[in-house]
């Protein structure tokens, strides 16, 4: 059946709730620069301050106002989650597709390779790799996006191979056409459910990984992430900052993951049940 | 007897007829059959030498050549030898004569009698066609059709002539006057053993007073046979529109006339503009009349051709045949319909031949080729209708997009063209072509509009093969009247040959030409839809036709599967047959030919 996502996504209400955090936390991240007071990178303040006029959420240890790294790290969560969903998706979509569009041999090797690296643990070898080179953002959401992506390629597999015996592909095939129309105008347009949800999941898990990472202290100390800001308040923890450094943060993460969270949950509710099902087997 | 010889004529610089060559020997009997204006009369007129027209060729009448003949000696031959049956009843006798006086004229006239000897040889032959003495003084306008018409056969034997050519005399008549006239015809040419041409558009009387049949179309002969053969089983695409133009209690299939009219053309096939199956040949020059499988037919491409040839097709499915080495033929311009139950194998052949399965074993032909791969524009000329239109439809395209698609696919025409063609196929399966309906997605659509949009998806590539699996069965009969009519007359029109798969035999009887029953993979009978379903010879289309939809209250009894197991050995109808016997169990039976069918029995 013919479904508008958006309008089933806009009538549910935990979609428009999550729609509406996911709303305030980009224009937050769009209007950094004008909400920011000070650059968040420059230290140049008395440290430790409590919450002033000057400094709505006080400064940190080195003297940089929490308000405005606040802000600026949501742009940093953002980049990771539309980073990480986009990357994820495609090698999910290009892996799981070309496994049940090829067939044979190559999808008995796609399968095998999955079940392989599905039980290779993304964190530990996150850590081991940021033993050796400092990883960066970009850094970060390659290596989120190369240890995840299996799930969703076999949940993009497992829907292809049935797309690809429905009855209007053969249709399409009887008008003569070739296998690229097949995938652009009938395949992908009819994986974009299971691609959203698996965009949406991806970019969950990626915000939440990055955090975690950064947190333990797994990131480039130069960038201004949530995660690194907790990670940093709570060696001060003893000193009451946690009111003002460690919750504020704490919750921004929260409502951006969230708000990711009740998008996704908003959007298997309007898909087909017969695609939930699938998906609660595959993607566990 | 007589013998016509690149016999020409014109009428000014319009050539009438062209290049005719048929001989007649003495007894038998040989009907022209055409259009009205196609140039029967003046061949008959030619011979007795009455057309206004420039005769050339030879016309020869026991070794003398009638046109080069002076009229005096013409007219010893005229009515003597060879007399006419005028086509014209009612101009044909003069109104101010009695008919008694109009038959001994001829005798008179030419001297073989005195006036008294005349009238009693008139009345003798007057009494001979069956005229009431009373009638015998009677004016013309004091007769019925079928008296008049009579009074002209009487007229024409007045002078006991050899060879009696025939101009429509039966076509004005009422069904049992007509009747009444063939017989009389039939027993005065037995007992003077005259040799018959007769001139007429009437099949009926063609096929009852005629042995061979000669069809002249524009002034040429285009097929050329003994006449049940040319009737059972027309060779020539305008053979085969008359046929199908003709109401007859023979044939089931729903009247279909041929497009175009009439003209006249000095090169090229005059057929070719009406024709379905012309090509380029067929413009540029006649066809010669040229034989095939006992008849001459003068087409360039050897009369209709096979559209579509499936030979030994078989499909397994692991161990299942689901389709059992089937041979089935399906000709340009005809309906092929197969019918049987549910999981017969139908959709299965359907779907061999358009590539989404692959075939086990055997050969597909389209036009005489063998099928190796299918391209894009195999999917130009072969279209298939799917038969559930909800799947066959992608949920994610607009009526407009999936109707469109096809287009894309091939990339006909530009946006526009596709668009203008979208709208006038959707007003063809009667739909509406609003911008309201065409942006619809398949579900809003009831059942009924998605499967005539399917439908519309697969003509609007203009298809020359059309395989329909069950294209009407989601609709209701109001709508598949109006489907199955569009079809038809995208029959008559292009020339789609139509491989129709339905389980309703009454259906397939109204649309098909030819008819194959499909039971468990195998074919159990085939043969003309007309023949099959008058005369069924497998039990299991017997059943099928007990079963079909009548208007009766009579619930049919139906034969229940028997207990005894059928192990796939034996005939696919053996436990439910109830003439089977032990052979039926453990032997297949093949195909063999009875009459007209072939049907797979073991008890025939």
């Amino acid at each position: 059946m013919h479904i508008n996502y958006w309008n089933e996504l806009t009538r549910n209400n935990f979609g428009k709730l999550g729609l509406a955090m996911l709303c305030f936390v980009l224009f937050i991240a769009l209007f950094a620069p004008f909400l920011a007071r000070y650059d968040p990178g420059e230290p140049s303040h008395a440290i430790f301050m409590q919450p002033s006029f000057e400094h709505w959420l006080g400064t940190n240890d080195i003297g940089q106002d929490i308000w405005s790294r606040l802000i600026c790290g949501a742009k940093n969560t953002l980049l990771v989650a539309l980073g990480v969903g986009v990357f994820t998706t495609l090698l999910s979509t290009v892996i799981g597709a070309s496994a049940a569009l090829v067939g044979g041999l190559c999808d008995r090797i796609l399968m095998r390779l999955i079940d392989a690296l599905i039980v290779i643990p993304a964190f530990i070898v996150i850590i081991l790799v940021a033993a050796y080179v400092l990883p960066n953002v970009w850094t970060l959401i390659f290596l989120i996006s190369i240890l995840t992506w299996q799930g969703g390629a076999r949940l993009v597999r497992a829907q292809t191979l049935s797309l690809k015996e429905r009855m209007s592909v053969y249709a399409a095939r009887t008008f003569g056409a070739n296998k690229l129309y097949i995938i652009v105008r009938h395949i992908i347009p009819n994986l974009s459910p299971i691609l959203f949800a698996v965009f949406i999941h991806s970019a969950t898990r990626g915000v939440f990984m990055e955090a975690g990472l950064a947190f333990l202290g797994i990131a480039d100390i130069s960038t201004v992430s949530w995660g690194l800001m907790m990670h940093h308040a709570l060696r001060f923890y003893y000193l009451d900052v946690w009111k003002w450094w460690l919750i504020p943060t704490g919750l921004a993460l929260s409502v951006t993951i969230m708000a990711l969270v009740f998008i996704g949950h908003a959007f298997e509710t309007a898909m087909d049940p017969r695609l939930r099902v699938v998906e609660q087997e595959d993607w566990q | 007897m007589i013998e016509l010889r690149e016999l020409e004529v014109r009428y000014g610089k319009r050539r009438v007829l062209h290049g005719i060559n048929l001989t007649l020997k003495r007894g038998e009997s040989l009907s022209i059959v055409g259009e009205s204006g196609g140039g029967k009369t003046t061949l008959g007129l030619s011979i007795i030498g009455l057309v206004e027209g420039t005769v050339r060729g030879e016309i020869l009448f026991d070794g003398k050549n009638l046109v080069a003949l002076a009229e005096k000696e013409l007219k010893e031959i005229r009515w003597n030898r060879i007399a006419m049956v005028f086509q014209n009843v009612e101009n044909a006798l003069n109104p101010l004569y009695t008919v008694l006086d109009q038959v001994s004229e001829p005798i008179v006239a030419h001297k073989l009698g005195d006036r008294n000897e005349a009238k009693r040889r008139a009345g003798e032959l007057l009494s001979m066609v069956n005229l009431p003495e009373g009638r015998f003084y009677a004016y013309p306008h004091q007769l019925s059709g079928g008296e008049k018409q009579r009074v002209l056969i009487a007229m024409a034997l007045a002078n006991d002539p050899d060879l009696i050519i025939l101009d429509e005399p039966t076509t004005a008549l009422d069904a049992l006057t007509k009747v009444e006239i063939i017989n009389l015809i039939l027993t005065v040419c037995k007992e003077r053993e005259l040799t018959i041409l007769l001139l007429t558009h009437d099949f009926y009387a063609a096929s009852t007073l005629s042995d061979r049949m000669a069809v002249l179309y524009a002034g040429r002969i285009v097929e050329f046979g003994p006449t049940p053969a040319l009737l059972s089983n027309p060779r020539h695409p305008y053979t085969r529109g008359l046929l199908r133009c003709y109401p007859s209690m023979t044939t089931t299939k729903d009247l279909q006339g041929i497009k175009g009219r009439m003209e006249f053309f000095d090169d090229g096939c005059p057929f070719h503009p009406r024709c379905t199956q012309s090509i380029e040949k067929c413009r540029e020059g006649a066809p010669r009349l040229e034989e095939y499988d006992g008849r001459l037919i003068a087409c360039h491409r050897g009369g209709i051709i096979p559209l579509l040839e499936l030979r030994d097709l078989s499909k397994s499915f692991d161990s299942l045949k689901a389709v059992d080495s089937i041979d089935m033929t399906l000709y340009e311009g005809e309906t092929l319909a197969l019918v049987g139950e549910s999981g017969s194998g139908k959709t299965t052949t359907a779907k061999l031949i358009m590539g989404i399965f692959e075939a086990t074993e055997g050969r597909i032909y389209l036009e005489r080729k063998q099928i190796l791969g299918r391209d894009k524009s195999f999917y130009q000329r072969v279209q298939m209708i799917f038969q559930n239109p909800m799947e066959a439809l992608c949920h994610l395209f607009s009526v407009r997009e999936a109707v469109r698609e096809p287009l894309d696919i091939q990339k006909q025409g530009n946006r526009e063209q596709r668009e203008s063609k979208v709208q006038h196929i959707l007003e063809e399966v009667e739909l509406p072509s609003s911008e309201t309906f065409m942006n619809k997605y398949p579900h809003q659509l009831s059942q009924g509009e998605a499967q005539r949009v399917s439908i519309a998806r697969a003509l609007v590539l203009n298809p020359k093969l059309l395989i329909a699996d069950e294209p009407t069965s989601a609709l209701d009969a109001s709508t598949q009247a109006k489907v199955v009519k569009l079809l038809l007359n995208l029959q008559e029109k292009r020339g789609i040959g139509m491989f129709f798969i339905t389980h309703n035999l009454a259906l397939a009887r109204k649309i098909s030409d030819r008819l194959a029953v499909m039971l468990r993979g195998t074919i159990v009978e085939e043969g003309p839809s007309s023949e099959i379903i008058s005369n069924p010879l497998h039990p299991y289309t017997k059943d099928l036709l007990k079963a079909a939809p009548t208007l009766n209250s009579n619930v049919p009894i139906v034969p229940k599967t028997t207990s005894k197991k059928n192990e796939g050995l034996g005939c696919p109808y053996a436990n439910r047959c109830d003439k089977a016997i032990e052979v039926c169990f453990n032997e297949k039976p093949q195909l063999r030919i009875f009459d007209s069918h072939r049907v797979a029995c073991m008890n025939l």
